[in-house]
């Protein structure tokens, strides 16, 4: 995608995906090493919450008011496309250190859309910010791993 | 970017609600075309005086248990209405872009919009509250009280087919009234999903109705004698002249709520970025198809010398010009889309002919909608890109016309007290923007300006369900308007009870 004045709702459906692929490498950590599947399968939940609360979010507060088809100028969704594969054979650190990695390009893509929404009503800037927070701690949670 | 799922996928055959019950009519049906595939999704019946009469009757016969139904049993109504609206979010919002053409961000905006005005009915019980006053004389009590007058008739427009009727009918029947609706002929579909779902939530039969249909339905409405008053969204020629004098002879009450030419005021001092997005919205928003959109670009040169207000002027025209330039025009289930098509060819026709006449009045055209890029295989029958005209003075055919699409007329005035005196030579006073960032300005403008409904540093200045959606002048017949605690005004008649005890 390189469209350089998104509408909102590109915006909300990259969240969306973003989320569900995120669940989805999680499940694939927790099959992979079982020792630490309570971890990885709490992340898969953190994930669906935040679509739901990302969803519900755009979806109660969306109106004509929110200009919502002239929003995110500049942003290139490009930039935070994330390759969730899991490399063959990848041992426990380098699984950790590959998610850690896509956490901070999840991190940057929530707190950019929530910058940029920062003109719209409060809820919209707030549900992403709250995700990057999320997402943050997630991180943090992975890094006491290594 | 992919299209979104086609919630309608072979062509529907439409009926009328009446009574609880889905009738066919005996008229004619009419093809409802999707206007950017412009594939018949639904064959909608154009309904003859007798179903209307038999909708009427059969409200006329629930009103009066529903009329003692307590209003939070009728509230309780609603709420349930309220949660299957939400359930169905998504489904009604890509309903209105295959009906009407608008962007999925549009649709789902106007979802919202009109479940806030079934959210906000939900307080029946403390909306309709009279008021008492103990001791108005020696031992006496007065009390007002609200009650419900019967059956109300709600014509629909094309351009918000699913919010506007929501504008009224929660109300309605939170009050206690029965209603009879009657949608767009050309985009029924969402309108029939909430008598679905009104159905579902159990509103009791003959407390709402929908009778599908034209010129007929509407007289038919306009003339019967058991019909209290009606609520129309539509142009000024039918507003004024139909709705408005019919129910004045018939004595009926009335919301008429008709055209508009909105202005938009940029001051110097304005935060332009952020303006000329807003102004996206509300110039190009909805194909341009919105009473509330801005039509008329005013830029002000207050303050300015000739020579800094000559590269102000040009530098909004140029930010203007170029974000309309950039708006991605196709079908609005792809969610990348800004702009969908016109509802059908004939808007579209009479679109070109009003950019024909501003060339021959001779006005400057700097962007030239007629020949847009359209982003996938669509037929080009209804699409028409942004339009910029430039050098536009107020007397010009395009700014004094409601022309319902997506052109801009840019106009100079030299001074705020100006740009106000364009406002209201003009014929209608629905709504006005002003963009800056100083609050005398906004507060003259908000003072003098003539309108219904005033946006600072807001493109559309339009009105929440818990405020009136106002007009003036021409925009708007009645006295009483949609949305709110007039609403609840409208729905009921006061009566005061004055009681003494021997």
């Amino acid at each position: 995608m390189e469209e350089i004045n998104l509408t909102t709702a590109t915006v909300i459906s990259f969240s969306q995906q973003l989320e569900e692929d995120s669940a989805a490498f999680y499940e694939q950590l927790a099959e992979r090493f079982t020792e630490h599947a309570d971890t990885f399968m709490a992340a898969v939940k953190q994930s669906h919450k935040n679509k739901v609360w990302i969803t519900r979010t755009y979806q109660e507060t969306i109106s004509d008011a929110l200009e919502a088809c002239f929003c995110f100028q500049g942003l290139n969704l490009k930039d935070y496309e994330i390759e969730w594969a899991l490399p063959e054979g990848a041992s426990y650190p380098e699984a950790l250190r590959t998610a850690i990695a896509l956490e901070d390009k999840t991190i940057a893509f929530y707190q950019d859309v929530a910058e940029r929404s920062e003109s719209l009503l409060a809820t919209i800037p707030g549900a992403f910010k709250r995700a990057a927070k999320k997402r943050a701690a997630r991180k943090r949670e992975l890094e006491g791993l290594l | 970017m992919a299209i979104l799922e086609e919630p309608i996928k072979e062509t529907l055959q439409l009926q009328n609600y009446i009574n609880g019950d889905w009738v066919d009519s005996e008229g004619e049906s009419k093809d409802v075309v999707n206007p950017t595939t412009q594939k018949v999704v639904a064959r909608v019946p154009i309904s003859t005086r007798e179903d209307f009469d038999a909708a009427v009757e059969a409200a006329k016969e629930a009103f009066p248990d529903w009329r003692r139904t307590p209003p939070l049993a009728r509230a309780r109504c609603l709420f349930r209405l309220k949660t299957l609206l939400e359930e169905n979010f998504e489904q009604l919002s890509r309903i209105q872009t295959m009906e009407h053409g608008k962007t999925i961000d549009e649709s789902r905006g106007e979802t919202r919009r009109g479940i806030e005005n079934v959210e906000v009915a939900t307080g029946i019980p403390s909306l309709m509250l009279g008021t008492s006053l103990e001791d108005i004389a020696s031992g006496i009590d007065a009390y007002l009280i609200r009650q419900p007058l019967g059956v109300f008739g709600i014509i629909g427009p094309f351009n918000f087919p699913f919010m506007v009727p929501l504008w009224f009918v929660p109300y309605a029947i939170a009050t206690g009234n029965c209603v009879v609706v009657k949608p767009s002929s050309e985009d029924p579909l969402s309108q029939i999903k909430i008598a679905e779902l009104a159905e579902e939530a159990g509103i009791p039969p003959g407390v709402y109705s929908l009778v599908n249909g034209g010129r007929v339905v509407v007289s038919s409405m306009l003339q019967h004698p058991d019909i209290k008053g009606v609520c129309f969204v539509g142009s000024t020629p039918v507003g004024k002249d139909v709705v408005y004098k019919q129910c004045g002879e018939t004595g009926k009450r009335v919301i008429a709520q008709c055209g508009a030419k909105n202005f938009a005021v940029v001051m110097p001092d304005a935060d332009l970025p952020r303006t000329i997005a807003s102004c996206m919205t509300s110039f190009f928003g909805n194909t341009g198809q919105r009473c509330l959109a801005n039509a008329n670009l005013v830029i002000v040169g207050e303050g300015l010398s000739d020579r800094e207000y000559d590269a102000f002027y040009n530098k909004v025209v140029d930010m203007f010009v170029q974000a309309a330039t950039n708006i991605r025009i196709g079908y609005g289930l792809d969610e990348s889309i800004q702009m969908g098509p016109l509802r059908d060819g004939e808007k579209k026709k009479k679109v070109i002919r009003y950019i024909e006449k501003g060339i021959a009045e001779g006005a400057k055209l700097r962007l030239d909608g007629r020949n847009p890029k359209i982003i996938g295989n669509w037929p080009d029958t209804a699409f028409i890109g942004p339009t910029v005209f430039e050098d536009v003075t107020p007397d010009m055919v395009i700014a004094q016309d409601e022309i319902f699409g997506p052109v801009a007329a840019i106009i100079k005035a030299r001074t705020l007290d100006q740009a106000i005196d364009m406002i209201h030579d003009n014929p209608f006073g629905n709504a006005a923007s002003l963009f800056t960032n100083s609050g005398r300005w906004a507060r003259k403008f908000q003072y003098e300006v003539e309108c219904g409904s005033i946006g600072i540093n807001v493109g559309i200045a339009a009105p929440m369900a818990f405020f009136p959606f106002s007009g003036m002048k021409d925009s708007f017949f009645g006295t009483l308007h949609g949305q709110g605690q007039e609403i609840v005004r409208f729905f009921t008649e006061s009566k005061v009870v004055i009681q003494r005890w021997f």
